[in-house]
């Protein structure tokens, strides 16, 4: 519950003004409610009591009509705000917290960032983000709103019609409500968190039987993968049908708390009533205010079956939100460091041997240097570490004499970038993406970029820099995509440059194109080469080989 | 395919018992209203007919039927929905494992979406809008019904305040449906948003975009909030209303009732005075005429969401998709044996006919397939592994020619290494062996050593789709893995060695090779000319085989 807990305390930071006006505004709604209908009973049994014993005319009817017809319409209003002012609030959190999301994802480890290129994962994180929407709106609003007009309802009732009825109604609808949703939201947790795994391992399962179909059908393992669906499927059906019946057995007690309470006050008052202690109006009042605030009871049922699923999800979204607690070093970079590799290792687990024999290499401004090696060897590794990503085993890299380590990430990515094997497109124009590296950059330069990268005829046939470009950059070819990430990275006018089998998908005269271009934007860049092909090591400077590691 | 009945077929029967227990105990609150109205009416007497313990021990025993009577129709409907949702997983399933084609409505992330969250989408819908489609048509006729009973005044009121009820529901459609409509599409473009940026994010680092990805994301975020909220600023107004009318009905019923019982007024009843009794008795009705109303409302955009995956579902039935060729067949366990062998063998890939040369291949004999691209390569393969039939001609093995009935025994022996590989987000154990052992020679001979040495959990750690990032060389050497674990007669590869590192090449052959050495019958489609110099025989399939 705690990580549910300091997340809602985030989601409310978000803007504490629009969802202090929204809880005040659902108060209100509640509170009109619960008036209007008190008033109205108290009215009609004031006026049959005047009207029997023949007073009509003496009672004051204009007061309590208008103020029937004021609650009517004041409520009306205050709901059409609380409805804006509390979904204005919850956009508002909903943004915040995705973004916070994105900045500690992005002050994780790389390979924990990494990790969100897997379909299962990234559909986990968001569908944890999503389930974290509702605690708001669902959960904390109506929960404090419906506290606050039971203790001021009571109050009311226990002032104007008999101290003992407004205890009743207070109690009854504090303690009742709170024991079911304590008893409720323990037995829901599970379930609900069972639930939300079948789901995810329904859909994770399908779509591995149906893109692996024609492999699973050589190796005879479709029964096998349907089955596994099918399980799955059928626990999440299983975990639903408990929750259903928690769901069901809440809204029924829930509904006899309402029941008995204003039974209670009916007998209650209508005891009073004949012992002469109060009217009849009173009691008719205690009567229509207990009817009414079933209303402010009944979100707990929906909010339930729903806040296992939270509580799960914020506990695994909690851990992502971090924030790094101090800047690292403010150490600047000369303009044109070289770059050096010294002795480096790296161990795919603590205590492992490294999985190559130690590299060292300098790479000189205006130098290109191919690492070469068989594939899995680490040569990605390699890059990885030099670009400050992942931490060596053993040696260290350095940037003009300083450990990478030790730059904040700003100064490094000023000076050193890496383009990956995989192209990170995102939806949006051309433009949009090529600024995701140089905000500032001129249409011009832009065109330069994609010229280098031989792109700019392709995106000019495509509707230029405005083109749109679907989720993850859909709409381009492998290649064209591979170009416009090389593009981007030029914008950045690197000091160095590492490049993961920069030309893969491109044919070899594109290939060498390309390579040729982007040597010509960058002339006095280091640029480092993960190379596979022959053409990227035939414009090296010097061969860099990765080897197996002696032992 | 298989038709079981459809979902529509399902929303029918069992979920009408469920929407009838749900308007029972609707009807159950005019005994609750009448049973107070009574009690006041006793204690405005001077003379009460019911104690108070009765009144209260009365109200309550109808307030647990009614509450006891929505539970069980909840139930019924909790099981009506989970049966239409399994029903429609279930054949969505099936019909996925064998489908020869790709389904029309998408890739199989679409799929998957709509065998899970889709589905779920009809959960709400039958657990509360229908039920609530059913008070709304019933309750306000009882209702009217009554007020028209003590008067016409009341029962003007409410027809004025819902102004003829269909019009009223327009309004109340029009209304909810814009707003959760265009309020599900803008969250749901946040969620892509999301998922756009969160897959980037690693690769973005590190050419130090992080930032301003964020930035963007923020900026994109706070433009869809002020689209939202000037979309809701309307949808809710119309919403409004409904709440209106309800409201003011509710507190003209009110007013009237009170000035009827003060005799301030004389008209609206049949010619009697009101009653306390009645009045009491129109106030407590009043609001139940409209909350059937206001119950559809909130339920509406369960409709709307609803009709959007029937729609979608019954558009997958619709598709007529053949399957593939011997599934779900028996194995009898006596795999066919013998050389392989084809005659005046002829495929179909797309409009084209593509003719084979005529071959027989001893069994353990080493074969490569060579030609253009386009020259029917692959196709080949794929006769061989039984994923596609011949159009002319037929595949012998030994004696047996192979038709569907024969492919589960035939596919038992044979290894597959297709050109474009798909794992399974299981371990790498489950990828290669399938939960079958895995003898040591198998991983020795596809020189996966260095590759599980590198994988933080070794042989079992998870392979994510993309995330745990096997390179291409280190994933084709699992796929020979995988087909080198099954395939103890026949290893069936499609150009095994294209866009590898030499060393990685070399690796792949030795396996392939050593697997032939041992006895197995070894059948390549190449154009990789280290790897045509070690086989027996060549079929070389020339760009004039392929005739339209």
């Amino acid at each position: 519950m705690k990580p549910l807990l300091r997340i809602i305390r985030l989601l409310i930071r978000a803007d504490r003004r629009a969802i202090a006006i929204g809880l005040l505004l659902s108060i209100v709604v509640l509170a009109m409610g619960a008036a209007l209908l008190g008033l109205s009973g108290w009215f009609i049994t004031a006026s049959a009591a005047a009207g029997m014993a023949g007073l009509g005319t003496l009672f004051n009817f204009f007061a309590p009509s208008a103020m029937v017809r004021f609650l009517a319409l004041g409520r009306t209003a205050a709901r059409y705000g609380e409805r804006l002012t509390t979904h204005d609030a919850v956009l508002r959190a909903l943004g915040a917290l995705r973004l916070r999301l994105l900045r500690g994802l992005l002050a994780q480890p790389y390979r924990a960032t990494e990790r969100l290129r897997a379909a299962s994962v990234l559909n986990r994180v968001t569908a944890d983000v999503d389930a974290l929407d509702g605690a708001l709106l669902r959960l904390v609003l109506p929960g404090l709103a419906g506290a606050a007009v039971i203790v001021l309802a009571a109050a009311l009732v226990g002032w104007l019609v008999h101290p003992l009825v407004g205890a009743w109604v207070g109690a009854g609808y504090l303690l009742g409500p709170n024991l079911v949703f304590l008893a409720g939201q323990h037995r829901a947790r599970r379930p609900s968190r069972e639930a939300e795994a079948a789901l995810q391992a329904t859909r994770n399962r399908l779509v591995e039987m149906i893109t692996a179909r024609e492999d699973l059908t050589v190796y005879g393992q479709i029964p096998a993968a349907r089955s596994r669906t099918l399980e799955a499927g059928a626990r999440h059906g299983a975990a639903r049908t408990r929750l259903d019946r928690i769901e069901r057995r809440t809204g029924f007690a829930l509904d006899l708390i309402g029941g008995g309470v204003t039974a209670g006050a009916l007998g209650l008052g209508a005891r009073l009533a004949e012992a002469g202690q109060i009217t009849p109006a009173a009691a008719a009042i205690s009567v229509f205010v207990a009817l009414a605030l079933a209303e402010a009871i009944a979100p707990i049922r929906r909010a339930l079956t729903e806040i296992g699923r939270m509580a799960q999800a914020a506990r695994r979204v909690e851990p992502a939100l971090a924030l790094p607690a101090a800047a690292r070093s403010t150490t600047q970079l000369e303009p044109r460091p070289a770059l050096h590799l010294e002795a480096l290792g790296y161990a795919p687990r603590p205590g492992a041997p490294s999985l190559f024999a130690p590299l060292s290499a300098t790479i000189a401004p205006g130098k290109t240097v191919a690492l070469t090696g068989a594939s899995g060897l680490g040569k990605s590794t390699v890059l990885l570490m030099a670009a400050g990503a992942l931490t060596p085993s053993s040696g260290r890299v350095t940037l003009g004499g300083t450990d990478v380590a030790t730059l904040a990430p700003e100064t490094l990515h000023h000076t050193l970038v890496m383009v990956p094997q995989r192209h990170a497109l995102i939806a949006g124009t051309i433009a949009e993406n090529l600024r995701l590296a140089a905000p500032e950059a001129s249409e011009t330069e832009l065109w330069q970029a994609l010229e280098a990268t031989c792109l700019a005829d392709t995106i000019r046939a495509r509707g230029g820099l405005e083109a749109r470009l679907g989720p993850r950059g859909a709409g381009l070819s492998g290649g064209q995509a591979r170009r416009l990430a090389l593009a981007r990275a030029l914008l950045r006018r690197p000091a160095v440059l590492l490049l993961d089998e920069p030309t893969e998908g491109l044919d070899a005269d594109t290939a060498a194109r390309v390579l040729a271009g982007m040597r010509a934007a960058l002339p006095e860049a280091a640029i480092l080469i993960a190379a596979h092909r022959k053409v990227e090591r035939d414009v090296a400077t010097r061969m860099l080989q990765l080897r197996h590691s002696p032992a | 395919m298989a038709r079981a009945s459809t979902p529509q077929g399902h929303l029918t029967a069992p979920s009408r018992t469920g929407a009838l227990l749900s308007l029972t105990a609707a009807l159950v609150w005019p005994a609750q209203a009448a049973l107070i109205a009574a009690v006041f009416a006793g204690l405005l007497s001077g003379a009460p007919t019911i104690s108070p313990l009765i009144a209260a021990a009365g109200f309550f025993t109808l307030a647990a039927l009614r509450a006891g009577l929505e539970a069980a129709a909840q139930r019924k409907l909790a099981r009506a929905a989970e049966a239409v949702i399994a029903t429609a997983r279930h054949q969505i399933v099936q019909t996925e494992s064998h489908a020869a084609s790709s389904s029309s409505l998408g890739n199989a992330g679409a799929l998957a979406a709509l065998a899970t969250d889709k589905l779920e989408a009809l959960r709400p819908y039958l657990l509360r809008y229908r039920p609530a489609r059913l008070r709304s048509m019933v309750m306000p006729l009882v209702i009217l019904a009554i007020a028209l009973w003590y008067g016409w005044a009341v029962a003007v009121v409410l027809l004025l305040a819902g102004p003829l009820i269909p019009l009223f529901m327009a309004l109340v459609g029009w209304a909810a449906k814009e707003a959760s409509a265009r309020q599900m599409v803008e969250i749901g473009q946040l969620s892509d948003l999301l998922i756009d940026r969160l897959a980037a994010l690693s690769d973005l680092r590190l050419i130090g975009a992080g930032p301003a990805a964020i930035e963007g994301f923020h900026a994109a975020s706070e433009s869809l909030r002020h689209r939202t909220m000037a979309v809701l600023r309307i949808a809710f107004l119309s919403s409004t209303v409904l709440e209106l009318f309800s409201a003011l009905g509710v507190a003209m019923v009110a007013v009237w009732v009170g000035f009827a019982l003060l005799g301030e007024v004389g008209w609206g009843t049949w010619g009697t005075p009101l009653s306390p009794f009645g009045g009491m008795f129109l106030l407590l009705l009043a609001p139940e005429f409209f909350q059937p109303l206001r119950d559809l409302a909130a339920a509406w955009h369960d409709k709307a969401g609803a009709e959007a995956v029937l729609a979608e579902l019954a558009d997958y039935e619709a598709e007529d998709r053949p399957g593939l060729p011997g599934h779900d067949l028996p194995a009898t366990g006596q795999p066919p044996a013998g050389p392989i062998a084809w005659r005046g063998l002829v495929a179909r890939r797309g409009g084209v006919l593509i003719r084979y040369p005529d071959a027989v291949i001893a069994p353990g004999a080493r074969i490569a397939i060579t030609g253009p691209s386009g020259a029917g390569k692959t196709t080949l393969l794929r006769l061989l592994a039984g994923l596609d039939l011949p159009a002319e001609g037929t595949l012998h093995v030994g004696a047996t020619a192979l038709s569907e009935a024969h492919l589960p025994d035939w596919r038992a022996g044979l290894g597959w290494m297709p050109q474009a590989p798909h794992f399974l987000d299981r371990s790498l154990r489950q990828n290669i062996g399938f939960g079958r052992p895995l003898p040591e020679t198998v991983l020795d001979q596809a020189q996966l050593g260095p590759v599980i040495a590198a994988l933080p959990k070794g042989l079992n750690t998870v392979l994510g789709e993309r995330g745990a990032g096997l390179s291409g060389g280190e994933a084709r050497r699992v796929t020979l893995a995988r087909a080198l674990a099954a395939g103890q007669r026949v290893l069936l590869a499609d150009e095994p060695t294209a866009d590898l590192d030499p060393d990685t090449a070399a690796a792949v052959t030795a396996g392939l090779l050593d697997f032939a050495a041992a006895g197995g019958t070894l059948i390549l489609a190449t154009h990789d000319p280290a790897l045509i110099a070690r086989v027996d025989q060549v079929i070389a399939l020339g760009p004039e085989e392929a005739t339209p």
